[in-house]
């Protein structure tokens, strides 16, 4: 392993929180993290602690109260181009077909219909859908919508993926060949991948390195190398297992 | 690290919230009164540069001293503002009424119990596309111009959204509920009855708001077509006469008519479906 | 498997396919109860017309016209008015629909007077119309408008203002200029609230140009009810109410079909 690490993304000191009503609550506590060209990241942490605030944050759907994200270097303000991301709640256009939602990225940007025909066409085959180009959302199951999401944060050709706890609302099987998927995407396209979870097995499934949140409002509890964890990894591995509950350990409890 | 902390505190914040909302809800208030005044001040100016036709347009004031007058004149079309007024509401409660106690239970029955719907339901969808204007002339010669034939065409339009939404309302109950009825060894009529029927509500509600539109729009044209008194009767004799003070004035009593009664809907809802808002 | 033998279904069973039959059999006889009521209420003498008659009349009314007209003419004629006032619905009406449910600005400005303006039903306009621009063909398309413009504007905005902000998220993510939020977002998908603005004004449409020209018109099938209501041609009201329910009912499989064709994403329920 290159140990001369690239750092694509910086977050130093984010902090964000909410008024409600009378009073402000909190949700991202003085988070300050680093992700590296190409790393498979996962965002772990138990329910409703803040860990798709911290996406928004990151893809620019809202601003924080207080710290900077840094892009290769620069401080970034609301969304950027070079930043995609795959939604936790199927966000597929129903009025859009397979094809037209994979390809809505470049369309929003103006490349020209053959173009980004081709590209698209690319992405699809890349995640398994051909023949499905013309298919609308409803038509598709579960995991058919979250390929079709990852293919459309592919196609805008972004430096890093977020992808927020995609799997959720899938069943154990199908999340367990999506996680698969995934992988072998990303093996085949790297990128880097912010990925999200309150799956512990999922993280150290995927994960090059964890980044453990605590309970909300949330801070960096703690960060795991899994990087001398080879690839493909086994569930039933001793080491996997011994991660697994060392990181376990650490969590908190959701409320 | 200055970026550690907010820059702003937490009262602040709040407050710096709080602020903003006022201001917005203080401009969309002020964009709504200048709207309504721009609307005022065109009308204005066309009723008194003579731009248009004094017999088409009058000044706002007139139409206010005319509502006044009203209460006790009973020029041109017989009779004064309040005995029109009771003559409409009087026939479209009649008939909203009955839409009502029919309606909403014969959709909840077809709802629930097969038989019912496959019995109702053809004669339902052989009228249904029959607009109630239309039946206007067959009931005068069944009922002559009274209230009755009158309260039967208000009746006819707000019958059918009643009882399309009090059978989507109980087809909609979820299964899960009814299975809880029937676990606890409640019979089907039961399980209609406290399951079904409340869990349709808000569908059914819905309904009635659609209902009372349609019954207040239909007896307008009922009374233009068919009758003697009332507002619909009003503002046709003031456009025979060419009263557009009148026609004017009877239109806003109308819509504001129409508005108050939907506003005692709402009320009704409010309190059946208190836990709603739960 | 050959077929099961009725001594090998259960009670359960046999009692089900009785009722299966008693649900095919209670339509046909609500039916003819229906002809049959007919029938009864035409034999008294009570001036309203037999099956027969109504049927002869229809007839006539291809072969003989009214005021130079035949049924399809007057038919025709009422269409073309709501075909001239829906152009404008769907025009203007959605246009409008989008700016105030999509700007709230537009509908702090707009809005009250838009909610006074649908506060009146859609005939009470009638006499007020009628005094402004006479009983010509203008007034009479015009009614059309003033009576179906608020339902489709009051769906287009209602869909305009519920735009599902994850889709908008979408567009954020991909940095969509305002512009490309309103036409490749937030339209797209209020499409089935534009839809059910489209049905609703449609049948509006029709009931009001039926209404107006009941009220005063030398044409259309509105026309020829209030003619056989003035002469007392009882089967002539009667062929108007049918022609009337069954245009009624094309209209709506029209624009239903014309919905499922244009959004073929929405799988809508039918549960009327």
């Amino acid at each position: 392993m290159d140990e001369k690490k690239k750092i694509i993304l910086k977050l130093e000191n984010i902090c964000q929180s909410y008024v409600v009503k009378d009073g402000v609550k909190d949700a991202v506590d003085n988070v300050s993290f680093e992700i590296y060209d190409n790393e498979f990241l996962v965002l772990l942490g138990p329910g409703h602690c803040g860990k798709t605030v911290l996406m928004n944050l990151i893809a620019g759907l809202e601003t924080p109260v207080g710290g900077k994200i840094y892009l290769d270097g620069e401080e970034i303000h609301g969304s950027d181009r070079r930043i995609g991301m795959v939604f936790q709640s199927l966000n597929l256009m129903p009025w859009r077909t397979v094809m037209a939602n994979v390809e809505f990225g470049l369309e929003i940007s103006g490349v020209k219909k053959d173009e980004r025909r081709k590209v698209a066409q690319k992405y699809i085959d890349l995640v398994g859908l051909t023949g499905f180009e013309n298919s609308y959302p409803h038509e598709l199951s579960g995991g058919m919508k979250q390929r079709v999401g990852i293919a459309r944060a592919y196609t805008n050709n972004p430096e890093i993926l977020l992808m927020d706890e995609p799997f959720g609302q899938l069943d154990a099987q199908t999340r367990y060949a999506m996680e698969e998927e995934v992988l072998r995407i990303w093996e085949q396209e790297k990128r880097t991948i912010i990925f999200v979870t309150n799956n512990i097995e999922e993280a150290v499934f995927l994960a090059d390195r964890i980044v453990l949140l605590s309970k909300c409002p949330a801070t960096v509890k703690q960060i795991y190398d899994l990087k001398d964890l080879p690839r493909p990894r086994n569930m039933t591995d001793t080491e996997f297992l011994r991660i697994r509950s060392e990181v376990s350990e650490n969590t908190d409890l959701a409320l | 690290m200055s970026e550690t902390t907010n820059v702003l505190t937490n009262e602040q914040r709040v407050k710096l919230v709080q602020d903003q909302k006022k201001q917005e809800a203080f401009r969309n208030t002020m964009l709504s009164i200048s709207g309504v005044l721009l609307f005022f001040v065109i009308w204005e100016i066309l009723a008194l540069s003579g731009i248009v036709d004094r017999k088409k347009i009058c000044d706002v004031l007139e139409i206010f001293q005319l509502f006044i007058v009203k209460f006790t004149d009973p020029n041109p079309d017989g009779a004064v503002l309040l005995v029109n007024v009771w003559s409409s509401l009087e026939i479209a409660l009649c008939g909203f009424g009955l839409a009502i106690v029919i309606g909403i239970p014969l959709g909840w029955l077809m709802g629930w119990y097969r038989g019912f719907d496959s019995f109702i339901r053809p004669i339902f969808e052989i009228i249904r596309p029959i607009p109630p204007v239309s039946w206007i002339p067959l009931t005068i010669v069944w009922m002559g111009v009274g209230l009755q034939a009158k309260a039967f065409i208000v009746f006819f339009a707000a019958f059918v959204p009643c009882l399309i939404n009090s059978y989507t309302g109980i087809r909609q109950t979820k299964e899960v509920l009814k299975n809880v009825g029937k676990t606890c060894g409640a019979s089907y009529f039961t399980v209609f009855w406290k399951v079904g029927i409340p869990s349709s509500m808000t569908m059914t509600f819905a309904g009635i708001k659609v209902a009372i539109g349609n019954a207040w729009a239909t007896l307008v044209a009922a009374e233009m077509l068919a009758a003697s008194s009332g507002l619909g009767y009003m503002i046709l004799m003031g456009r025979s006469y060419g009263r557009v003070d009148l026609v004017i004035m009877g239109i806003v009593v109308i819509g504001a008519l129409g508005v108050l009664i939907s506003a005692l809907i709402n009320l009704l809802e409010n309190a059946v479906l208190g836990w709603k808002k739960l | 498997m050959t077929k099961k033998n009725n001594s090998m279904l259960s009670a359960a069973e046999i009692r089900e396919k009785q009722l299966q039959m008693l649900y095919k059999i209670l339509p046909i006889v609500s039916v003819i109860l229906l002809i049959g009521l007919w029938l009864l209420a035409s034999s008294g003498g009570s001036g309203f017309p037999s099956p027969a008659e109504v049927w002869d009349k229809t007839i006539q009314l291809f072969v003989k016209p009214v005021k130079k007209l035949s049924l399809i003419g007057h038919v025709g004629v009422s269409l073309r008015r709501i075909g001239l006032a829906l152009l404008f619905d769907w025009t203007a009406g959605i246009a409008f629909g989008v700016l105030i449910g999509w700007y709230p600005k537009a509908k702090a400005l707009l809005g009250p007077m838009f909610n006074a303006f649908r506060a009146v039903p859609p005939l009470a306009w009638i006499p007020l119309i009628t005094l402004w621009f006479g009983i010509g063909e203008f007034p009479k398309v015009l009614i059309v408008i003033f009576g179906s413009l608020a339902s489709i504007v009051v769906n287009v905005q209602a869909g305009m203002s519920n735009v599902e902000k994850m889709y908008l998220d979408v567009g954020t993510v991909f940095n969509a200029t305002p512009s490309q939020r309103l036409l490749k977002i937030a339209i797209p998908s209020a499409l089935d609230a534009i839809f059910a603005g489209v049905r609703t004004s449609t049948s509006a449409a029709w009931m009001v140009v039926l209404a107006a020209e009941m009220l005063g018109a030398n044409a259309g099938i509105g026309f020829l009810i209030s003619r056989g209501m003035d002469s007392l041609d009882m089967p002539l009201v009667l062929t108007g109410m049918v022609a009337i329910g069954i245009v009624g009912a094309i209209l709506a499989i029209v624009t239903q079909f014309a919905e499922r064709m244009i959004c073929p994403w929405t799988r809508r329920k039918k549960s009327f």
